[in-house]
């Protein structure tokens, strides 16, 4: 097998790769909705329940999905049950055939996939090019990974016994998953899961049905059997049945700090009946911080800022939401920000010349027209330039000079707003960042290699991103996740992933008999 | 071997490696004793050390790089320490200035002495903090047979402002120059050719610099705004019989910038002027195509056009850029890997240039002098004048070799970076980083390579390894 490599993105400064993406956008259109069953086993129930919408154009229908029922959820898990014994018999070596004949069939289907992003959560199109390319990096790097771990790991031998330690399937896994990246995030929650061995229930986010469904018939459609995943579309209720469920060993969540530590409370509980103990991989919300020195690029800073404050309009998990800013360098850069964010074009996502695209929802609209309210009574608000009136638009804004205890300097936002702060030093910054229960991605611009030591020895984050953008990170070459709230300190498309998906054993034989050795 | 079309002067044939040769010879006999190791004159000790070694390189150029953001002498010592602790055998005078930097007098005095070095190497490659007070540098060449271009170096245009700013600094600068230039005495070899005049003021513009909003995913955007500031800037120079030089960038603006360059001076309003030019890299393998467009929008589009236009032929100034980011991306990289294949790439670009020399004017732009006596013999060859050929070097890399093409009486151009420290420090550590790099031309010919190598034509990868 050729060794891991990431899937290259497309190569949009060339015009014709661009022309290209008009027509798989036209053609995405012509299909119209998206119909998204609940799928379990063969049984296919479509149905009308949920609706998904295009952000930007909300009166334009993207998927048409059917709500998991009680019952449903219980029939699900008890196919998976049913699937679970034999998936896990199957050799690593065949899962992982099947995960990289799904890596192909996404490859196939790359920008009708990504067409589906843009529409469904107003991803524009560079970013849903890149959720595509993610997610198929996900099914090549696991299925290695998992032909990895079914080597076992070496232990010590000494004469007389023979030892063995090795990696077993835990049984049923509930994937919960947010819709930011519609596709890549369950792919890779999914990917982990079934290439060690376990069934999957999948509940995608609401928002995100149809990018769901159409990672579900890939994997299908590349060879997993039917039993071994299930697609669930549904409301908060259906994850929390899942949660609950005593026949689910494994929830892989990502989504909000909130829903986070609710399921890490319920999943604590063993009900009479179950006979293990639930294993939760959960990645949640973050109030990623930068922080910039005195001898800092400020040339590289701004446009690194851009991007990862204002880039799908800062909801991404890894987006910045505060930047720390040397007292030196303060008020010189936040000028030079202030000027640069009125250069940014606020549109829907299908145009490449859009920078922010809308928040995926009226409620998301709203929460951060508060947060923006509220900066400007408090400190000082620059916003870009004005919205279009009809979606889910927010201005990318950057708030300055907040009092230190204002709310919009800890509460996760999730959308394009940016507080900048001036510090003492970067001792002073690395303090503040402490001070936060959130410790997800960091970013630093400093070009003394002293103080890139400091502050990666300070920062508690589970990644830190020096001189340069905070998202974006590749599986592979930046194994992600959160530390404190953020999460459970696991890494997406790191070494390490696939060990939360497995339960270890290890065998030791006496092997000697009537004092020899056999 | 491939003829060239319609001249008859085979690439590669005999005769023309025989003149290539002749005229290398001439050109470096010509060249001042110091030029003959060009790193060695420039900052003796530092540099020579630096090529030797790639952590010390590293070292040295993160220091250049941090320098103008640098508080105060101290600053600027514990920023030169951090960098130098990461290199594993420092030579000895490197630990003495890291013994120095053990207390606050020493930081003082290693700082100061930082600072007096890195000013200095800038003076080498920027001529003034503003175009008037480069003036006497420039006259000065011009006095001795070599013209300039001016740049202006900035920080990176990230606002609307920034882009304002640095067009009316171009306006500025054209109104300096062409006051200025007028005066200058009469050099007739630098001011005419077959074509007619040749413009004294002459400045070099980016159109990153024009404006913020150049995405390469969404060229449309930032050529409107970036049009907005050109065309006052074509409309002064055609006023004032200036000239207009439009760099090429990476190439992640590549097309942007030249689409819009073309467009522009297509518009009715441009037909009288300015005389105006763009670049053409040969480090990018598609540049053959590249020139193709160029040489129909010349016989269609810019066929009506008073002035011709000048191509400015240059290997390329992201090299390391363009690979990093492909690599990073996994996409095809752009640019040849092996540098004969860019510097053969060179001459056939070179040859079919001055084949069309009655469609545009030509610049060759290096400092390799292999890649200059090729194009000076090819032209005579085919039986042009030296007239017709411009060669172009930059300020600081190519001085001795500007004062030899001058002194061999040929038609030569120094583009002259004008601005302050802090504005200039990307620049220079590009050039920095030029003049250090193996693969380089500079570095060969400091290291002693005897002159017949030097000279040596380029053979291509796919000759060498036996391919037709
Ligand atoms: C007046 C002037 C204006 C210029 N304007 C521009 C401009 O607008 N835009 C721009 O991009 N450049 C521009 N340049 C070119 C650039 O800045 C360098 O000076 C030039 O590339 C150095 O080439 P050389 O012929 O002097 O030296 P050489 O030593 O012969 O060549 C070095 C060059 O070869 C190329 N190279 C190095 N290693 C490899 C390799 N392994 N494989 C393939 N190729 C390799 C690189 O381009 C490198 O710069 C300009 C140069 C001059 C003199």
């Amino acid at each position: 097998m050729k060794p891991f490599s990431n899937e290259p993105v497309l190569e949009l400064r060339r015009a014709d790769v661009r022309a290209e993406l008009a027509s798989a956008l036209a053609e995405s259109d012509g299909r119209g909705p998206v119909r998204v069953p609940v799928w379990i086993g063969e049984d296919r129930r479509e149905g009308d329940e949920l609706i998904s919408t295009d952000p930007g154009q909300p009166d334009r229908v993207v998927a048409v999905a059917a709500c998991a029922s009680a019952g449903e959820v219980d029939e699900a898990l008890r196919r998976a049950g049913e699937g679970a014994g034999k998936w896990a018999r199957t050799p690593a070596g065949e899962r992982a055939r099947i995960l990289l004949a799904a890596a192909r069939g996404l490859r196939a289907r790359r920008t009708r996939a990504a067409a589906l992003a843009v529409r469904e959560c107003a991803k524009p199109w560079p970013e849903a090019d890149a959720d595509v390319c993610e997610a198929i990096d996900f099914l090549e790097y696991y299925a290695r990974g998992a032909i990895e771990l079914a080597q076992g790991a070496p232990l010590l031998q000494v004469p007389g016994e023979h030892n063995d330690l090795r990696w077993l399937p835990r049984g049923i896994a509930a994937v919960i998953s947010p819709w930011n990246f519609p596709i890549a995030i369950p792919c890779g929650m999914v990917a982990a899961a079934l290439a060690t061995g376990n069934s999957v229930v999948l509940k995608p986010a609401e928002q995100a049905p149809g990018c769901a469904q159409l990672l579900c018939e890939v994997l299908r459609e590349a060879g997993v059997p039917a039993d071994v995943l299930a697609l669930l579309p549904g409301e908060g209720a259906v994850g929390a049945a899942l949660v609950r469920d005593p026949r689910v060993h494994i929830i892989a969540f990502t989504g909000s700090a909130a829903v986070g530590l609710e399921i890490w409370r319920t999943a604590a509980e063993t009900p009479p009946g179950q006979k293990h103990l639930k294993r939760v991989i959960a990645e949640m919300g973050g109030k990623n911080c930068v922080l910039v020195d005195a001898d800092a690029d400020l040339d590289e800073v701004v446009p690194a800022m851009l991007n990862s404050a204002f880039g799908y309009a800062g909801q991404k998990c890894s987006a910045a939401a505060r930047l720390l800013c040397h007292e030196s360098v303060h008020d010189v850069l936040v000028e030079r920000l202030a000027g640069a964010i009125t250069t940014l074009q606020v549109g829907q996502a299908q145009n490449l010349a859009t920078d922010v695209p809308p928040v995926i929802e009226q409620a998301a609209q709203e929460r951060v027209s508060a947060y923006r309210d509220k900066a400007r009574a408090e400190g000082r608000l620059v916003e870009g330039a004005p919205v279009p009136a009809a979606g889910w638009f927010a201005p990318p804004a950057l708030a300055a000079e907040l009092p230190a205890e204002s709310s919009i300097l800890s509460e996760e936002i999730f959308g394009p707003l940016l507080a900048v702060e001036r510090v003492r030093d970067i001792s002073d910054a690395c303090d503040r960042v402490d001070a936060s229960p959130f410790a997800l991605t960091g970013g630093l611009f400093s070009r003394n290699p002293d103080t890139v030591e400091y502050v990666a020895g300070r920062l508690p984050v589970g990644n830190l991103y020096v001189n340069r953008e905070i998202t974006g990170a590749m599986v592979g070459r930046q194994p992600f996740g959160g530390n404190r709230l953020s999460g459970t300190g696991t890494k997406a498309g790191g070494p390490g992933y696939l060990l939360q998906f497995v339960e270890p054993r290890t065998v030791t034989e006496n092997t000697v008999r009537h004092g020899l050795v056999v | 071997m491939t003829i060239d079309a319609h001249t008859g002067v085979p690439a590669g044939s005999s005769a023309l490696e025989a003149e290539t040769q002749r005229v290398g010879h001439s050109i470096a006999g010509a060249l001042p004793p110091a030029a003959r190791h060009p790193i060695q004159a420039l900052d003796g000790k530092a540099m020579q050390l630096a090529s030797a070694d790639q952590e010390l390189k590293a070292a040295l150029f993160r220091f250049v790089d941090v320098v103008p953001a640098c508080r105060s002498m101290d600053d600027l010592a514990r920023h030169l320490t951090g960098f130098l602790h990461e290199v594993k055998h420092p030579p000895a005078p490197l630990s003495v200035a890291m013994r120095m930097a053990d207390s606050r007098a020493g930081r003082a005095a290693l700082g100061a002495a930082a600072a007096a070095g890195v000013r200095h190497m800038a003076h080498r490659f920027i001529v003034g903090e503003d175009p008037r007070a480069a003036l006497p540098v420039l006259r000065d060449a011009w006095k001795r047979g070599v013209a300039p271009s001016v740049d202006l170096l900035g920080e990176a245009t990230v606002t609307p402002r920034e882009a304002d700013d640095y067009a009316s600094r171009c306006a500025e600068a054209l109104t300096t120059l062409t006051a200025a230039t007028a005066q200058w005495p009469t050099r007739p070899r630098l001011e005419g050719d077959s074509h007619g005049v040749i413009p004294r003021a002459n400045l070099s513009v980016k159109i990153s610099a024009l404006t913020p909003l150049l995405r390469p995913h969404a060229p449309e955007r930032g050529q409107a705004d970036a049009a907005e500031r050109l065309r006052p800037l074509l409309r002064q120079a055609r006023e004032a019989g200036a000239h207009l030089h439009i760099d090429s960038e990476s190439l992640d603006t590549r097309d942007a910038v030249l689409d819009l360059a073309l467009r522009l001076l297509a518009e009715p309003e441009f037909a009288a002027g300015p005389s105006a030019g763009i670049v053409l890299q040969a480090y990018l393998r598609d540049s053959p195509q590249m020139l193709h467009r160029v040489l129909n929008w010349a016989r269609d589009a810019g066929k009506s056009r008073a002035q011709p236009l000048t191509v400015r032929l240059v290997k390329g100034a992201y090299w390391d850029h363009e690979m990093v980011q492909a690599r990073q991306h996994g996409w095809e990289v752009p640019v040849f890997d092996a540098k004969a294949d860019c510097d053969a790439n060179f001459e056939d670009l070179t040859r079919r240039l001055i084949d069309a020399n009655g469609l545009v004017r030509v610049a060759v732009a290096s400092h390799n002098l292999r890649s200059l006596a090729h194009a000076v013999a090819y032209n005579r060859l085919r039986g042009g004048t030296d007239a017709d050929l411009e060669l172009q070097v930059l300020k600081g890399l190519g001085d001795g070799l500007a004062e030899a093409l001058a002194g061999c009486e040929l038609r030569v151009r120094a583009y002259c970076p004008v601005g302050d420290l802090v504005a200039g420090m990307a620049y220079l550590v590009r050039r920095l980083l030029e003049n250090t790099a193996n693969d380089s031309f500079l570095h060969d010919q400091a290291a002693g390579v005897p002159l017949d190598d030097l000279l040596s034509a380029p053979t291509p990868s796919h000759v060498l390894a036996g391919r037709p």
